[in-house]
């Protein structure tokens, strides 16, 4: 009789463990996990996974995931992070190819080439998965928001910036990396558009290198010695300032230097006076507003910008040490810890 | 009896457990109905899309309305007469129309535009604050004259602030309630059901208070009625009404409570989120989540420090008297205010927490201390008038802090305004907006605090004198009526 009891409990705890495993498989086939709340699979690709301001947009993707997923107790965003080591259009073209077949819900991405991506977005909205991109667009394609900066304004900002450094008047000149990269070429006709309404500034030059720290310091000291009277450098990124060696070239606060970005290896070139300012770009935003756009599109079916642009943060010796801890928060891992009791 | 001499409350002036009880829950249901709205509008701009300025419109008109309709309630309570008492048959009406109000005002219907939205809640709101002013004027006065005993007093309204706490502690709850998707569609459908549990409840313990107290002063000043025309009738009562306003407002122990309530209250009220933004922007660098369980951590160690203030606060003030307690609570809050400076600490955000405590003493001292202190004033003012008008002084006493709590929260974005902050620069503010938003956050309520000491430090009616008061009105008093309760208890 005991034997029998004991193997009527056996059978019915298999029973219950074939139950739970079924409704479970059921769940998964739903889209919904094992608490019943509907799962949203995002798949997030930036350009490189070895640069920390996509990291940083990771972070925020993630963070506003868990923050809707606490929110909503009936949904749960997933993002994946399917990101090349290094730039490679051609790799995000193929990781697009390959999260259609995976049934994601929806991606984001940040397009390192636009003809190289525009027909991958174009081929993920027509197999019916929503595409966003963020930090670099593909105008073109099919992808139904933008999130990012106006390059055009930014090159303005730049501008206006330098020229409150150097009193208006003096010559300047345009550090510009990747004379083929759209983004930069758009800061460049920025940057001259504003130079315009600047009757003492003489504008000698946009400058193109290859971009990495060595190349634009050799460009930079180039052009400074075939323009010794030079007042300032408007810089369309921070390549000169990736490392410490610029520091040994110049002097610090002698020529004028605004430039786009403000990473963490950037601001002793605030502290020190080698730059006057920085123009930081909150690149925590980039995963966090495109996951509550993409949300918003596709679980609530509200009506969401189809461009929205992320606001500029000026960074001077001022703001220093709030810039740092903001970094910090985002989830950059190398600020100096120098700058955050500022 | 000496001066050092601590007056023991005889046992008739005692009330009992059971009306202290009853009087608390009408603290729970008056705190419940002041917040509630303020919690649930956000409701308004993001559930229903109504523009925020609007919203805020919303809440400043009734504001004015309170202005005029919260003397007259409190007039009109004083000068009735009925065998149920002053009070008690405004506070049962009140509390259930309120509570009906409530709950219907935000049955608003899905599909119409902004405007109709707007004048739905508008009027509404005015209709609801008429109800709650019907219920709270009266409620508010009830409390100044259940006992005429100074101690007991204080006693009395320990346990009112003590239960009103735990409103305090629930709304903050009301918009994850709203938006929890496992129980409603949206944040309007969220808002519809809370809006009736709020109602149901405000309705039902509201009038707790009305069965279960006992008021002491019925009519023993009884007047002969004279039957007067119409006009003839509210002329009398106008002027009466406007005499009787000018000698509230003119009574200087009066005027020095709500000058230090004034201070101390708004004072801390206008850098609530001056707090929030150093401690989200400075102190976390822009940290959302990290700023935002900061902030859980300091409300919930205020709460719990306001708790233990108020009982410590009650017990002090039996031994050393109301004024020098509210003194010493007084200047912890000052200390506390102080030493945030040293607290927004980047490198440890902790420390934020460190001033919670000592914030939190002022101001479950305030309320506490107050009460009983004006319930005071109601005796001397009785002495010289022969009138008892604890509804008019309480009438006041509250609209003067719900007018600068209106008042602060508008100053308050101003000032950040003032201070350079950018929202789209998060923690990248500058050194300078950041050293601004630390005076202001601290400057304000350190300076607020030492005008509200220096404001009640020459109030005049201590213990003694309370109690030479008292023995004087009761001389003048053959007897002391009762009024019938509705329910024996």
């Amino acid at each position: 009789m005991k034997i029998k009891k004991i193997i009527a409990v056996k059978i019915l705890l298999v029973i219950l463990v074939l139950i739970s495993g079924c409704k479970e498989n059921n769940d998964e086939q739903d889209g919904k996990n094992s608490k019943g709340a509907k799962t949203i699979f995002i798949t997030m690709i930036a350009k490189s996974s070895a640069n920390p301001v996509f990291l940083s947009a990771k972070t925020g993707a993630i963070a506003q995931a868990l923050k809707i997923s606490e929110k909503y107790g009936k949904l749960d965003v997933v993002v994946n992070w399917k990101t090349p080591e290094i730039e490679n259009a051609s790799e995000q073209a193929g990781i697009i190819r390959n999260a259609i077949q995976d049934g994601t819900n929806a991606i984001i991405v940040s397009c390192s080439d636009i003809d190289s991506l525009t027909s991958a977005i174009d081929k993920a909205v027509d197999s019916g998965i929503p595409v966003m991109t963020f930090d670099s667009d593909a105008p073109d394609s099919k992808r139904f928001a933008f999130y990012g900066p106006d390059d055009l304004e930014m090159g303005k900002t730049v501008m206006n910036e330098l020229a409150k450094q150097i009193g208006g008047k003096g010559k300047i000149a345009i550090l510009g990396g990747n004379k083929e990269a759209p983004n930069l070429q758009e800061r460049i006709k920025g940057i001259k558009k504003a130079a315009a309404d600047y009757k003492g500034i003489e504008l000698v030059g946009e400058f193109y290198h290859p971009e990495n720290e060595t190349e634009a310091i050799v460009e930079m000291l180039r052009v400074q010695s075939l323009y010794p009277d030079l007042k300032g450098w408007a810089m369309v990124g921070g390549w000169p300032m990736f490392g410490k060696e610029l520091m040994n070239k110049i002097e610090p606060g002698k020529i004028k230097i605004v430039a786009v970005d403000a990473l963490p290896v950037q601001l002793e070139y605030i502290e020190k006076n080698f730059a006057q300012v920085l123009l930081g770009q909150p690149t925590f935003k980039w995963g966090e507003v495109s996951v509550e756009t993409v949300i918003n599109k596709i679980h609530f079916n509200k009506k969401v910008e189809e461009i929205t642009r992320l606001k500029i943060i000026p960074v001077t010796i001022e703001n220093l040490g709030g810039w740092s801890r903001q970094l910090k928060a985002w989830g950059y891992k190398d600020v100096p810890e120098k700058y955050l009791g500022m | 009896m000496g001066s050092k001499e601590i007056h023991k409350t005889a046992e008739k002036d005692r009330i009992s457990k059971g009306q202290k009880f009853a009087y608390g829950l009408g603290a729970i249901v008056n705190n419940l109905l002041g917040g509630a709205i303020g919690y649930m509008s956000i409701v308004l701009n993001v559930g229903l899309g109504i523009n925020p300025a609007l919203v805020g419109t919303l809440q400043a008109i009734p504001r004015l309305t309170d202005a005029l309709t919260d003397p007259i309630m409190g007039y009109i309570s004083d000068n009735t007469r009925s065998k149920y008492g002053r009070r008690r048959p405004y506070i049962f009406i009140g509390a259930i129309f309120v509570g009906l109000t409530f709950a219907l005002m935000w049955q608003l219907p899905a599909g119409y535009s902004e405007m109709f939205y707007f004048w739905f809640f508008l009027i509404g709101s005015i209709i609801f604050y008429l109800f709650y002013t019907i219920f709270a004027t009266p409620w508010v006065a009830l409390g100044y004259e259940l006992t005429s005993d100074y101690h007991e007093r204080t006693l009395l309204m320990g346990v009112m602030n003590f239960m009103g706490q735990f409103a305090w502690i629930t709304l903050p709850w009301f918009y994850a309630f709203m938006e929890n998707d496992r129980f409603f569609s949206d944040s309007v459908q969220g808002a519809r059901t809370l809006a009736i549990i709020i109602g149901v409840f405000v309705a039902v313990v509201g009038i707790m208070p009305a069965i279960f107290t006992r008021e002491r002063f019925v009519a023993y000043d009884k007047e002969v009625k004279v039957k007067t025309k119409f006009f003839a009738g509210l002329k009398k009562n106008i002027v009466e009404f406007s005499k009787g306003l000018m000698i509230t407002i003119k009574r200087v122990e009066f005027l020095k409570l709500c000058s230090g309530t004034f201070f101390l209250f708004n004072g801390i009220m206008l850098v609530g989120a001056f707090s929030s933004y150093i401690t989200i922007f400075y102190v976390c660098g822009g940290d959302t989540d990290q700023g935002a369980k900061y902030m859980g951590l300091f409300g919930t160690i205020t709460t719990i420090s306001t708790l233990a203030a108020i009982v410590a606060v009650t017990w002090i003030s039996s031994k050393i008297g109301k004024r020098k307690t509210f003194i010493i609570a007084t200047s912890m809050t000052m200390i506390g205010s102080i030493l945030k400076w040293f607290c927004y600490d980047p490198m440890a955000p902790w420390k934020v927490l460190i001033p919670a405590p000592l914030i939190a003493i002022g101001m479950g001292a305030l309320f506490t201390l107050m009460g009983s202190m004006i319930a005071d004033v109601c005796d001397l003012d009785e002495l010289e008038t022969g009138e008892r008008r604890e509804g008019m002084f309480g009438s006041i006493y509250w609209w003067m802090v719900k007018l600068g709590m209106a008042l602060a929260f508008g100053l308050s974005g101003f000032l950040l305004n003032a201070t350079g902050f950018v929202v789209d620069f998060g923690g990248a503010q500058t050194s300078s907006t950041f050293f601004w938003m630390r005076i202001v956050d601290v400057g304000i309520p350190a300076i607020a605090s030492l005008i509200a000491i220096l404001s009640v430090a020459s109030y005049k009616i201590t213990e003694e004198k309370s109690y030479e008061i008292r023995s004087e009105l009761e001389k003048r008093r053959s007897k002391i009526q009762t009024a019938e309760p509705l329910i024996q208890n």
